[in-house]
């Protein structure tokens, strides 16, 4: 038999409605409350604690809150972590993201809560939790419950997972590819949608249009004339023989290469290894994408105090925006050590 | 620096100057190294002087040549 | 334009005396088939292998696939390509049904290859699994692109297509067991009941990224990257007026197979009269510079618009930056007032949590989606490889990799593969095959 561990608020853990809301975290051994319910509905666990702590007292001591109940959880062997459901109460919701995503984190075990969808909760952390859609109050605890540990059960057994709508939790922004029930092909899906489109009827994109990125713009530089200023490229430009082996598309890699000695980039010493594109031009004149001999230019008249020693390179086709953001935020440890003040960022 | 401006906005760059294309963003092969070497010369000119401008939202630096 | 496809079922393919068709067999003189493919100097090994459903084969590296024809009346299957520039879309073509012409490396791959697996969980991943293929296996002189990524594979290309039309040259004096009938209107001259539909138009977006020649889809022996968008008749797609070009990961590219059939256009043409006035094909292109994706969207709404299209469906031959070309069509046409709907696969990489298109735009909202070009996918060795099973790891496959720090190289000592979707050949199916979509997790 595996084993599972649920959180609770103090409410539901039956210590006490709002005025017990600063109760600092307990672990029991056994089932309370809603842990009973979760204990009869899994099949393939059996809920071996049930951990408490009051709303506030994760909302305001949310680092001592976790810590606490981290190293509750140290020495416990458990397969699966609970927490909720939280209807549509948004400390409590907001409780179970917290405990969920950090259980998750450090003990790497699957993590589910249940939430009304008007939970904040929701918002915050289903990308991190399999939250699922539950009911606004606690008269559908039975049902939620359910929910929560047959979805458990199905974890723990292995079986494959179907997509987030036909399991009922929050779509976590993971999107993969399956093969329809219905058989039903591409060109048959996309005249149907058209039509339905064309008579005003409603239809459901196969891809909702996620928001887009927001980054925090940075401060300017103050000084150029003081400033040392970086080059990095996503156009694949490498030492001919690709030391650091830059895969040419679907990139995980990514090489610093020094040159403080060169006025610029020379054909014959660099090349681009970019498949997603007519490599002539870069072999050819490798500063058409990385501009190191206009840079020495500017380093000359004094526009930019230096050309920082390195350059960084990646490629980016069909490298994915997680893979990429990882290379960046990587390669952005290193130029921030090196003191570099702003990056000309070339991309293909 | 980015040719494809629409991209570059959906990932969130805040300073974009646009590049003349994927293959070659700062220098067109068929024209003189004279021409290219004036083209990069000014767009990362622009670049570095973005470098330096307050913006509150994603902006495109527009260049010349 | 009124184009008649004479359809013959292929149920088995033997070699024997005579190439010939005969009660659903497909005989093949393999001598005389392998001389009109050493027709060309620079081919210089090729063999040929009839592969089936169910056989326990896997074909890597794949560079192309085309099904076997010819024109009744004379001429080329595909003008200005093999032959006279002539006009196709009109008159009568016989095709050999169920199967295809796959030509197969004999040893080196490239970017753009792909691989299929005639049997077992692979089978799933391509459409060519479920045909009969005579396969061509062949190598060449060219030795400049030998160990180049980014191969342009005229010579077994060019071979593939004249082995097409040579098979299907023996069907010609035959009567089909069916014909299918193609014909549209002239669009301003269709009547009442036709006219009070909604039109449509269907967009495409051909690869046609590279700069040089000899590496992009070709129109009428045109390279892709060299026009504007154009509007044509729906009946030249389906006959020969477009080839496969050889750029772009495999999966997401559309093989001359492909075009030769082209599911959304035959249900375009389904629909045509009962629930859509279907207007015709705009054919454009993708594009490597901010200007000439946009000239070709402005191009393709302009175009779109003065036909009087109500809706359009809009198809793209790649992901990464074509995701820009695709996006900004959709956005120009809904901006002209045309309601339209995109045709795509997408990259969201091997745990999916990436962003699905490289660009975005919330006026795309209505999309059709055909797959994950970076799924990654495990397969079992397979009794007999045709090609060469190390150029999946060796010669950069788009889906392939030589080492990996996490799983190893893409071919295991047992034959085993790992790799990712991208290199199936021709297999997120955008031209409408796709059984597949994309769900959330």
């Amino acid at each position: 038999m595996k084993k599972a561990i649920l959180y609770l608020n103090q409410f539901f853990g039956q210590i006490g409605g709002e005025d017990k809301a600063d109760f600092a975290p307990v672990i029991n051994e056994g089932q309370i409350g809603p842990a009973m319910e979760l204990n009869k509905n899994l099949e393939n666990a059996e809920v071996t604690h049930t951990i408490i702590c009051g709303d506030n007292f994760m909302g305001s001591n949310e680092e001592e809150a976790l810590k606490t109940i981290l190293e509750f959880l140290e020495n416990k062997e458990f397969d699966i972590f609970f927490a909720g459901p939280a209807f549509q109460a948004g400390r409590y919701g907001n409780a179970c993201g917290v405990i969920c995503k950090a259980v998750k984190e450090k003990f790497n075990v699957p993590v589910v809560s249940s939430m009304h969808v008007e939970n904040p909760g929701v918002e915050m952390f289903k990308k991190d939790v399999y939250i699922f859609k539950g009911g606004s109050s606690a008269a559908k605890m039975r049902k939620d419950v359910k929910v929560m540990a047959q979805f458990g059960d199905k974890l723990l057994s292995g079986k494959k997972l179907l997509p987030a709508d036909e399991e009922g939790y929050f779509p976590r922004g993971i999107r993969h590819q399956v093969w329809l029930e219905s058989e039903k092909p591409a060109s048959e899906r996309v005249v149907e949608m058209l039509i339905k489109k064309l008579n005003g009827e409603k239809f459901e994109t196969e891809l909702p249009i996620p928001k887009s990125d927001r980054v925090a713009v940075a401060p300017p530089i103050n000084d150029l004339s003081k400033a040392n200023i970086a080059l990095v490229n996503t156009g694949g430009i490498v030492p001919v023989d690709n030391p650091d082996r830059i895969q040419s598309a679907s990139a995980t890699r990514w090489g610093k290469y020094d040159i403080s000695k060169m006025e610029i980039l020379q054909a014959g010493q660099f090349k681009t290894i970019h498949a997603g594109f007519d490599p002539a031009a870069a072999d050819a004149d490798p500063n058409v994408i990385l501009p190191l001999d206009v840079m020495r230019a500017y380093e000359k008249e004094g526009k930019i105090a230096k050309v920082h020693e390195y350059f960084y390179s990646t490629v980016g086709t069909g490298t994915t925006q997680a893979e990429a953001a990882r290379m960046g935020q990587e390669i952005s440890e290193h130029l921030r050590e090196a003191n570099v003040d702003g990056v000309i960022m070339v991309s293909t | 620096m980015a040719n494809l401006i629409p991209v570059a906005k959906t990932v969130g760059a805040n300073k974009i100057v646009p590049t003349i294309s994927i293959p070659y963003p700062l220098g067109d092969p068929s024209t003189t190294k004279e021409q290219q070497w004036k083209l990069r010369y000014h767009r990362v000119g622009v670049a570095l002087d973005a470098l330096t401008i307050d913006v509150k939202e994603q902006t495109i630096f527009p260049v010349k040549i | 334009m009124k184009l008649e496809l004479g359809n013959f079922f292929v149920k088995d393919i033997t070699f024997g005396d005579n190439t010939s068709f005969n009660n659903g067999t497909l005989t093949i003189n393999k001598e005389e088939a392998l001389s009109v493919v050493r027709e060309d100097e620079d081919i210089t090994e090729a063999d040929l292998v009839i592969v089936k459903p169910g056989d326990k084969v896997r074909l890597v590296p794949v560079k192309e696939a085309i099904e076997p024809r010819c024109r009744v009346a004379g001429g080329s299957v595909f003008p200005a390509v093999t032959g006279e520039l002539i006009q196709a879309g009109n008159g009568r073509t016989h095709a050999l049904k169920d199967c295809s012409v796959l030509v197969v490396g004999k040893h080196w791959g490239g970017f753009q290859d792909g691989l299929i697996d005639m049997s077992g969980e692979g089978a799933k991943y391509t459409y060519y699994s479920q045909l009969k293929n005579i396969v061509l296996v062949a190598d060449t002189n060219e030795d400049f692109e030998k160990k180049e990524q980014q191969k342009k594979n005229r010579a077994l290309r060019w071979a593939g297509m004249r082995l097409a039309e040579y098979i299907g040259n023996c069907v010609r004096n035959l009567t089909p067991e069916e014909v299918e009938t193609f014909e549209l209107e002239p669009v301003s001259k269709r009547c009442e009941e036709i006219n009070k539909l909604p039109s449509v138009v269907l967009v495409l977006q051909p690869q046609s990224q590279m700069e040089e020649m000899g590496y992009n889809d070709l129109l009428y022996g045109w390279d892709c990257n060299h026009m504007v968008p154009t509007f044509m008749h729906p009946n030249e797609v389906l006959d020969g007026a477009m080839i496969s070009g050889s750029f772009m990961p495999c999966s997401s590219k559309w093989s001359t197979y492909d075009f030769q059939n082209f599911p959304t256009i035959k249900n375009l043409y389904k629909e045509h009269g009962k629930t859509v006035n279907f207007l015709g094909v705009i054919m454009s292109n993708l594009n490597v510079a901010l200007q000439q994706k946009e000239r070709s969207a402005q191009f393709v709404a302009q175009m779109a618009k003065s036909l009087g299209a109500d809706g359009a469906i809009v198809a793209e031959e790649g992901y990464g930056n074509p995701d820009a070309d695709f996006i900004a069509c959709i956005v120009a046409l809904e901006d002209a007032g045309v309601k339209t709907v995109g045709l795509t696969n997408e990259c969201t990489g091997r745990d999916g949590a990436s962003q699905p298109l490289v660009s975005l735009d919330e006026k795309a909202n209505a999309i059709v989606s055909c797959g994950n070009v970076s799924e990654l996918i495990e397969l079992p060795p397979m009794e007999t490889v045709i090609g060469e099973l190390q150029s999946l790891a060796r010669d950069g496959l788009s889906g392939g990799w030589a080492g990996d720090e996490k799983l190893g190289p893409s071919v295991k000592e047992d034959g085993s593969i790992i790799m990712e979707n991208n290199s199936m050949f021709c297999g997120d199916q955008v031209v409408g095959w796709s059984t597949k979509t994309m769900k959330e997790f």
